[in-house]
């Protein structure tokens, strides 16, 4: 069941994401909410769990854009829709899912919405950093650091470069939404960025492993091997 | 300053002109009374007085012996400085007059202070000659200078005062056409600035005492007006004497601008009457003044950082030098040039900076009507609009076609406004009232305009109140009856008009607390480009809402 959160300062415009998104999801959604001011929007989310967030960045003369990390480093799936264009790969850079730019009319909004169900990538991903939040503030963390990703629960670990590990609130498949194609998944609970990976290690009782470029061996699944290998070669 | 430098080198050579004549002369001698035989070369006046004795107005002979060492070797002169009517006798053969000794039936008439007399070839061999003056004094009977001749060749006589006139002359010309340019500039300027008037008046008066100072080598002044051209020249010294110091002061930001002035003309006025009908002395004394009162604006400008301050004063310590190495007449002038060519130095600095400043405001003036039209097509407004306008057009086809007349009512004045200046308040307000409807067709608020007291015969410049609706709408959360009220007042007195604006609602809390966005600036800098400093803007949280306030001064 989707729970979406509208920030969004002109009524009219409010309603009609409304009005798109209730007859999108139909019967899937639970709440949608639509707060007038950024501010409204931030403390709605510290009190509600949401999973998507439709945001207009420039609202009552604030420039949003300054809060857009600590937006994207939410667990939710953010989309931003503004009459800015030329935010656009500012924001996909940080990781949104998509830009929808004003004005927009339903057909548009739906292709935005039907990214969220849809592992598979479509677009070309800008993405340039991941947002996380630590101790109260957002760090943004270079996508070329990341190694591999190990999903944790709803949670996910960012293995990183210099072999520390982030917490990130978005799961594995949801990043896995996000991230360019050169992360691959290989495992239930494994996105690599292919850069990394040494070789696939076959191992006895057929099972398979993934050799990365660290001295690391993460598990592959046995039905995602043969994509891998493809990849790989 | 290629003129000076040529001036410069040229007046070392000309006062140092040596006579064309090699002579000795004698001290002259005095009688009162008249006598034919007195004009004769061979005659005892060994007992004649060597000073003027006071004259009744009678007529008087001076005599004096004048030895030519050596052949002049062409036509030989004599240059007489003397007041009164006489006749000039050399060896007894009359060779001159200047002016016309008194008779039983006629009053005297005077001549001039300075004449000059060519002499006979067979009378100006080497050898001893006499000069002799039947003369009369009838006017300033107290002046007794007595008499003055020198010799040269006749033609240097003649050409020597010439040469400095003309030189002095191009001099005067020079400031004569400053003058006038600057007279010009000043009354078709359309910001009449103090100092340009003050510079052509210092051009002005310096192209007069240039003319005055020279104009005896070429008019006859009766000697009974000699002191009058002093006198004259002598207030011209010292009025420039007050002028220039003042003008360094407007344009170095001379703090103590009344006290200086105030000790100068005081002094120069104490200088005047206790040191009366010293002319030379006292002209060099106003210089001097003049010169202190100006050296201590510049270091203060210097100090204070002031463009083009040491190049001042360079130019006063060099006028320094001229007055110290040159004879009086052409020191002084040339020590005054050098100051008037650095006022000169300072007005073009300073014109350049206006022309800058203007170049600058003229930048500003485009960058707001930029501005005022970027207002209707920057994304916020024109994309939030043309979102809402589809939904309405997809929702109720028939408030979509009125949003879109309103919008177009907006678009069309502000086109109509958008290169003006002032508009009408008239006007201002329609397009604050079809913004209010374009908002309302976006935002579903209901806002309410009302106006008190607007005078439609006023202007202002154009979106003031427009700049400050939009912050309203932007800034403001309807009351508990959904409403937002917008309440325009205006207010005349003698002294100032006063536009307040309040927005009746709730204000939201801004995320950062800024001071100021874009739209106060775009209000400050329209009200700067039509009144200058003459406003204020306050913008501040009021009982009922937000409460702007644009007050414009007369003047």
């Amino acid at each position: 069941m989707m729970r979406v959160l509208i920030i969004e300062d002109e009524a009219r415009i409010a309603n009609r994401l409304e009005r798109i998104t209730r007859s999108f999801f139909e019967g899937n959604l639970s709440v949608v909410e639509i707060c007038d001011s950024l501010q409204k929007g931030l403390d709605y989310i510290e009190n509600h769990p949401i999973d998507l967030l439709l945001l207009d960045l420039n609202l009552n003369g604030e420039n949003g854009f300054d809060m857009l990390g600590s937006v994207v480093a939410g667990s939710f799936h953010t989309i931003i829709v503004s009459a800015y264009t030329d935010k656009a790969i500012t924001a996909f850079n940080y990781g949104v899912l998509d830009f929808v730019a004003k004005p927009f009319d339903q057909a548009r909004l739906e292709m935005a919405f039907r990214r969220i169900s849809n592992i598979t990538k479509g677009v070309e991903r800008e993405i340039k950093f991941l947002a996380v939040k630590k101790a109260g503030t957002v760090r943004l963390i270079d996508i070329s650091e990341l190694h591999y990703i190990k999903g944790a629960g709803i949670y996910s670990e960012l293995h990183l470069q210099n072999g520390k590990q982030e917490l990130h609130d978005k799961s594995l498949e949801k990043l896995q939404q996000l991230l360019p194609n050169t992360f691959e998944r290989i495992h239930r609970s494994y996105l690599v960025s292919l850069a990394m990976a040494e070789r696939i290690l076959i191992q006895p009782g057929g099972r398979y492993g993934l050799l990365l470029k660290t001295g690391e061996t993460l598990p592959v699944g046995r039905y995602r091997y043969k994509d891998l290998k493809d990849k790989l070669i | 300053m290629q003129r000076l430098f040529f001036l410069l080198a040229i007046l070392p050579v000309m006062v140092s002109c040596k006579s064309g004549i090699v002579y000795q002369d004698y001290p002259e001698v005095y009688q009162n009374g008249d006598s034919n035989l007195w004009a004769n070369k061979i005659y005892d006046d060994s007992k004649w007085a060597h000073d003027q004795i006071a004259g009744t107005g009678d007529v008087f002979w001076v005599r004096q012996r004048i030895e030519i060492l050596e052949n002049p070797v062409t036509i030989a002169g004599v240059q007489i400085h003397a007041f009164g009517a006489f006749q000039v006798y050399w060896d007894g053969v009359l060779i001159g007059v200047n002016g016309k000794i008194p008779t039983e039936n006629s009053a005297e008439i005077p001549g001039t202070e300075a004449t000059c007399y060519s002499l006979p070839d067979s009378l100006s061999r080497a050898g001893v000659h006499v000069l002799a003056l039947r003369a009369s004094q009838s006017y300033l009977t107290k002046e007794q200078r007595g008499i003055y001749a020198k010799m040269d060749l006749y033609k240097n006589l003649l050409t020597q005062p010439l040469i400095i006139t003309s030189l002095m002359n191009l001099m005067s010309g020079a400031f004569l056409i400053a003058s006038l340019y600057y007279f010009f500039l000043y009354f078709n300027s359309s910001k009449r600035q103090l100092t340009i008037l003050i510079f052509a008046v210092i051009c002005l008066l310096f192209f007069t005492l240039l003319i005055l100072e020279y104009i005896k080598f070429y008019i006859d002044i009766p000697y009974t007006e000699f002191f009058t051209r002093l006198e004259a020249i002598g207030i011209l010294t010292m009025i420039i004497a007050v002028l220039v110091p003042l003008y360094f002061t407007i344009q170095f930001h001379f703090k103590w601008k009344k006290l200086l002035l105030g000790i100068l003309a005081t002094t120069l006025l104490v200088v005047y009457v206790f040191n009366y009908r010293h002319f030379d002395r006292n002209a060099q004394l106003y210089s001097i003044l003049m010169w202190i009162a100006s050296t201590m604006v510049v270091l203060n400008a210097i100090w204070q950082r002031e463009k083009g301050a040491l190049l001042v004063l360079a130019g006063l310590l060099s006028s320094v030098v001229v007055h110290q190495y040159l004879v009086y007449d052409f020191g002084l002038f040339i020590s005054f040039t050098i100051i008037v060519l650095c006022m000169l130095y300072l007005h073009t600095i300073r014109s350049r900076a206006i022309e800058d400043q203007y170049h600058s405001s003229l930048l500003l003036s485009s960058r707001l009507q930029l501005e005022l039209v970027k207002k209707n097509i920057q994304p916020h407004f024109i994309k939030n609009t043309l979102t809402s306008l589809i939904d309405w057009v997809e929702e109720s086809p028939k408030q979509g076609a009125e949003f879109i007349h309103a919008l177009a009512a907006e678009f069309d004045i502000m086109n109509t406004i958008s290169e003006s200046v002032l508009i009408p308040v008239r006007q201002e307000i329609e397009l604050c009232k079809t913004h209010l409807t374009v908002m309302q067709f976006r935002k579903e608020i209901n806002y309410q305009w009302e106006e008190y007291e607007v005078d439609d015969s006023e202007y202002i410049p154009p979106a003031l109140v427009h700049t400050l609706l939009e912050n309203g709408i932007t800034h403001s959360m309807p009351m508990s009856d959904g409403r937002i009220r917008f309440c325009l007042r205006f207010l005349k007195t003698e002294k100032y008009r006063q536009y307040t604006f309040e927005t009746k609602a709730q204000n939201r809390t801004p995320l950062r607390q800024g001071k100021g966005g874009t739209g106060f600036r775009y209000i400050q800098a329209r009200l700067t480009e039509s009144y200058g400093d003459n406003w204020e803007f306050f913008s501040e949280n009021s009982p009922n809402g937000w409460l702007s306030t644009i007050k414009i001064y007369n003047k």
